[in-house]
């Protein structure tokens, strides 16, 4: 009985506690249901979003920059195909494992890998880093095959800008280069494109909004180890702008060759002549380790680098330019991907400065060429008409200094025709003396001198035109009449790029519309600033022109075009960089050729073709090049022959 | 012949078919689960686990069959068969390695699962042949301590802190239910808080990191707290209805660890929501509820005390894992029973059942 009673017990404190129990795990329960409800549906847009950005992987669409082609459609800036690389520290793990495992597999040079280390060091480990640009299709698939083995590590497709036709444009096109820290500051929107190659100079930057494009955007769904599963395209990116430029890639090639050669022979590079003068001359290795390939042999048989300078083609019509050349050049493509430092140290200890456009920012006193200029302000002025005459005794003097003509024994009597045809200088610091320096600063202005021209190319330089307000406020003093003097033959502090020279030229040829460059074609005929310089003065200056190379003793008289292509018109200039040398003239040397390079005249021309109804302007700089007449004048004829014959054709 | 086949008959007819039943609902929820895990294929788990649940249902049939009687009497040789395996694990694994795992052709088990069973089985029989009266005696309770003790320190050292836990408070609840007054219960909670920091003290250093990690999850995004943070992503994300089946970006994209196994419920909360988180919670509450309420049924202490031991065993591990998931435990490595994909733990509970089943089909009014 007790023993029965003492069960009961048992068997009732043992049911209330299971019915404890089974209420404990009820309660248990509707807590782990409270958590369920608090997760799943109080607090479920948020849970959404950070799932969502789990599976999602929003990008910015890079945009397909726009294309520069020339006026018959030549591919000068494209873009191409090309698989980046990137490794992802979250995804890789071991980021120094992973770049090793790729060292074995692609090619990754030392620099790359500490690059990558340091970013993967440095940045939140969720960001790709770039590792290689350009893929070859070989590493590409050598890297796609053990993709499986190489976690965290993605190749995508992207649009790498390639320039064709390489240094032979690097000054028009510019380049583009990955984007810069102060480029991100200036403009925080393009956080979002790290990738994103932009414009640094020439045409690249000067129409940057247009070829850009704009940026669509894309949502890429990955995996937790970082793999993309599929795209889903919220907004396509909108392509940049096409852009046609006036240039003729023919006729680009053809003037770059003249000038580099100028009045030398290319040498076969393979003698062993050859090879014995590129080992002692230090000058030549630099030339040939940035990429140069050829080299000349000079009249008195110096192995010398390609010449140096700049040639402009311009059509007087529209103010289109043809052709743009400065020499020496580079090959804008090294600039598109990460540059090596290799590349860039060539670059500049290259001797002549391959990076300086001198179309546009190489700075040259305008010699003689500058002598239309005070002809015309003089005549405009009354100052002169076509039949005065001063006497050239190959110097004048003036107070107490003596300033010489070219011509030591002096061209005579001369009249502005005259004195044109024959580069007398004696005559025009007679005329310059009494026209002034601010008339011919004015008339400077009018043909766009002292002013940038505007075109599409950054870092173009104003030059200098000076006259008595600039001298007093640049060098505090007044301006004298013996500045005049050497300013009339366009030295001293005269400074003018080729370009403006160009257009001084066509300015001159068209004689009614102040024209302006432009580097992309032109639909039709711009309305152009009316010149105004009276239509006289101008047939004065044009007849001396026509002298300069139809003239019995015009000073290009050698080198003028055909008659069937209707003849040219031109100036030289020779301008005088460094005084021949008391011990040079004792010693003989008085010849350009036999100076040392740097010490060399500048050689000038501008011209324009044909004489009646111009077509094209040229101006001609070949730097140290000796003489007008002798170096620049013959590239100036040549290039407006090639210009005039494929017109129409090319 | 003819007895034979009423006996038989009987016993088919007192097989508790509903827990069957239910296990069975759970078991193929866990293999539609598994089939999602593969992103829709049978392989590697759901047609395995469809097997296995298949064989487990057939070993609840069977152990119906064994006279629970039989049971008793091998309890405490089955406890120490346990016992001694553990001991030889310990013994293989030693020098520093985990030591949870027998290999067996192909299989691999791990042996500190059904000892939660063998334990509850030993204290079961224990508590029924102690003389009535002493229930309340603390003497009473001091043989049980020491067979919980053993395993617990064996599962510990292996180390399996979680299974040692579930396996320490399941057969605690044994004394909990046998009679341990409550004098002493309140006792050996201060005892068990004042001994919080000398066990702290005593963990691994994983174990400690699972510990800070679970206290703060977002410190450690994606070393340790990487677990807990995307879980409660894919189940916040999931919403009251879910993304749909197959439809689960966490685990699908596989930003869901261990989905297959210890976060099975995440992937279902992810793919059907709060509606099917607790559809399989309240399939959990019916079979443990139905396993309790057998213990009310059943005649004998034996009986009685196993199906509870059963019931707390079936509830710890939904409780943990589930607590687990939602960020309330530190991730300890706790199945889903019956769902998650793994034998062992699945083995275990079919074991469980199949002793509750025994205790029903063979139970006998006491005799007056």
């Amino acid at each position: 009985m007790s023993k029965k009673v003492k069960q009961k017990e048992n068997r009732r404190v043992t049911g209330r506690r299971t019915f404890l129990l089974g209420s404990g795990m009820l309660l248990a329960t509707s807590f782990l249901s409270g958590r369920l409800y608090q997760l799943q549906v109080a607090q479920n847009n948020r849970y959404k979003r950070l799932s969502d950005r789990n599976q999602f992987d929003r990008r910015v669409v890079p945009p397909r920059r726009g294309r520069l082609v020339d006026r018959q459609a030549r591919l000068l800036a494209g873009n191409a195909e090309s698989y980046l690389l990137h490794i992802t520290p979250l995804y890789a793990g071991d980021v120094d494992k992973s770049l090793a495992q790729l060292a074995s597999l692609i090619e990754l040079n030392d620099e790359v890998i500490g690059r990558v280390r340091e970013q993967a060091r440095k940045g939140p480990s969720f960001r790709p880093i770039l590792i290689r640009e350009s893929l070859t299709q070989r590493e590409l698939s050598t890297l796609a095959i053990r993709s499986a083995y190489l976690p965290g590590v993605t190749f995508e497709k992207s649009l790498r800008r390639i320039y064709p036709q390489g240094a032979l444009t690097g000054h028009v096109t510019g380049y583009v280069s990955p984007l810069t820290s102060q480029e991100i500051e200036e403009n925080s929107s393009l956080r979002d494109l790290p990738d994103l190659a932009t414009g640094k100079i020439g045409i690249e930057y000067a129409l940057e909004p247009k070829l850009r494009g704009t940026p669509g955007g894309e949502r890429v769904e990955v995996n937790a180890r970082g793999r993309p599963i599929r795209v889903f395209r919220d907004f396509e990116p909108e392509s940049g702008g096409d852009v046609k430029l006036a240039l003729d890639i023919g006729l680009q090639q053809y003037v770059t060759e003249i000038l580099r050669r100028g009045q030398s022979e290319p040498v076969d590079m393979a003698t062993a002549a050859v090879q014995r003068a590129i080992a002692g001359n230090r000058e030549l290795k630099l030339h040939l380790a940035s990429g140069e390939n050829m080299l000349l042999r000079d009249r008195i048989g110096n192995i010398t680098p390609p010449e140096s300078g700049a040639v402009v083609v311009m059509d007087i019509r529209n103010g289109e330019i043809l052709s743009m050349v400065s020499s020496p050049t580079y090959d804008p493509n090294v600039f598109t991907e990460r540059l090596l430092t290799r590349d860039w140290r060539r670059l500049n200890e290259h001797p002549r400065d391959p990076l300086l456009n001198r179309v546009t920012a190489g700075l040259y006193a305008p010699g003689s060429t500058f002598k239309m200029v005070v002809a015309l302000a003089a005549l405009e002025a009354g100052i002169i008409n076509e039949r005065t005459s001063f006497f050239c005794k190959g110097s004048m003097e003036l107070g107490n200094a003596t300033f010489h003509c070219w011509l030591e024994d002096g061209h005579g009597t001369m009249n502005v025709v005259r004195a044109l045809e024959r580069s007398c200088d004696v005559f025009f610091y007679e005329v310059a003396l009494k026209t002034g320096i601010q008339r011919i600063k004015a008339m400077a202005n009018k043909l766009g001198l002292g002013y940038v021209t505007g075109i599409d190319i950054p870092g173009e330089k104003q030059g200098i035109i000076p006259h008595h307000d600039w001298k007093l406020a640049t060098h505090g003093v007044v301006w004298t009449p013996g500045e005049t003097v050497v300013a009339s033959i366009g030295q001293g502090y005269v400074l003018v790029t080729p370009l403006q020279l160009a257009v001084m030229t066509a300015r001159l040829a068209s004689g009614t519309k102040a024209i302006t460059p432009s580097l992309q074609t032109v639909d039709g005929v711009p309305e152009f600033a009316e010149l105004d310089i009276s239509p006289e003065a101008l047939r004065i200056v044009h007849k001396g022109m026509f002298e300069v190379t139809n003239g019995s003793l015009g000073t290009a008289r050698a080198h003028n075009l055909p008659s069937r292509l209707g003849g040219m018109a031109g100036k030289t200039g020779t301008v005088q960089v460094k005084r021949i040398t008391k011990e040079q003239r004792e010693a003989g040397i008085t010849k350009n050729i036999e100076r040392p390079w740097k010490e060399r005249d500048h050689a000038l021309f501008v011209g324009y073709a044909p004489i009646k109804d111009p077509r094209y302007a040229v101006a001609v700089v070949v730097e140290h090049g000796g003489s007008g007449s002798s170096m620049a004048a013959p590239i100036a004829k040549a290039a407006l022959k090639r210009a005039l014959e494929t017109e129409g054709k090319a | 012949m003819a007895t034979e086949n009423v006996t038989i008959f009987r016993t088919v007819l007192r097989i508790p078919w509903h827990i069957l039943l239910v296990a069975g609902v759970l078991v193929t929820v866990g293999a539609a689960a598994l089939y999602s895990a593969s992103e829709g294929s049978w392989t590697p788990w759901a047609g395995k686990h469809a097997v296995r649940g298949a064989v487990g249902a057939a070993m609840v049939l069977v152990l119906a069959f064994v006279d629970f009687r039989i049971l008793r009497i091998w309890a405490y040789p089955v406890y120490l068969l346990s016992i001694v395996v553990l001991i030889v694990l310990l013994g293989i694994g030693g020098g520093g390695g985990v030591a949870r795992w027998i290999h067996i052709g192909g299989f691999t088990f791990q042996p500190s699962e059904p000892t939660k069973i063998a334990v509850l089985l030993a204290l079961a029989r224990y508590f029924d042949s102690q003389p009535l009266d002493k229930m309340r005696s603390i003497l009473t309770y001091l043989p049980p301590l020491v067979m919980i003790a053993v395993p617990f320190i064996l599962v510990v050292e292996q180390p399996d802190l979680g299974t040692a836990l579930a396996l320490a408070l399941g057969s605690l609840t044994l004394l909990f239910v046998a009679g341990l007054p409550w004098r002493y219960i309140l006792v050996s909670f201060i005892g068990l808080v004042a001994a919080v920091p000398v066990l702290w003290s005593q963990l691994h250093p994983y174990q400690k990191t699972r510990v800070m990690t679970f206290l703060d999850p977002e410190a450690d995004k994606l070393g340790a707290g990487y677990q807990i943070t995307q879980s409660k992503i894919a189940l916040g994300s999931g919403g009251l209805f879910g993304k749909g089946f197959l439809m689960g970006s966490q685990s699908q994209l596989n930003y869901l660890p261990e989905k297959q196994t210890d976060f099975v419920f995440t992937m279902i909360g992810e793919e059907f929501g709060l509606v099917g988180n607790m559809f399989i919670l309240g399939l959990y509450l019916l079979l443990i509820g139905s396993v309790l309420g057998i213990s009310y049924r059943v005649s004998s202490r034996f009986a009685q005390l196993t199906c509870i031991g059963v019931a707390m065993m079936l509830f710890l591990y939904v409780f943990v894992n589930v607590a687990m998931v939602t960020g309330l435990l530190p991730v300890v490595g706790a199945p889903l029973p019956l769902i998650s994909y793994g034998g062992t733990a699945m083995l275990t509970v079919f074991l469980g059942l199949g002793v509750v089943a025994s205790a029903v089909v063979h139970d006998r009014p006491a005799v007056e």
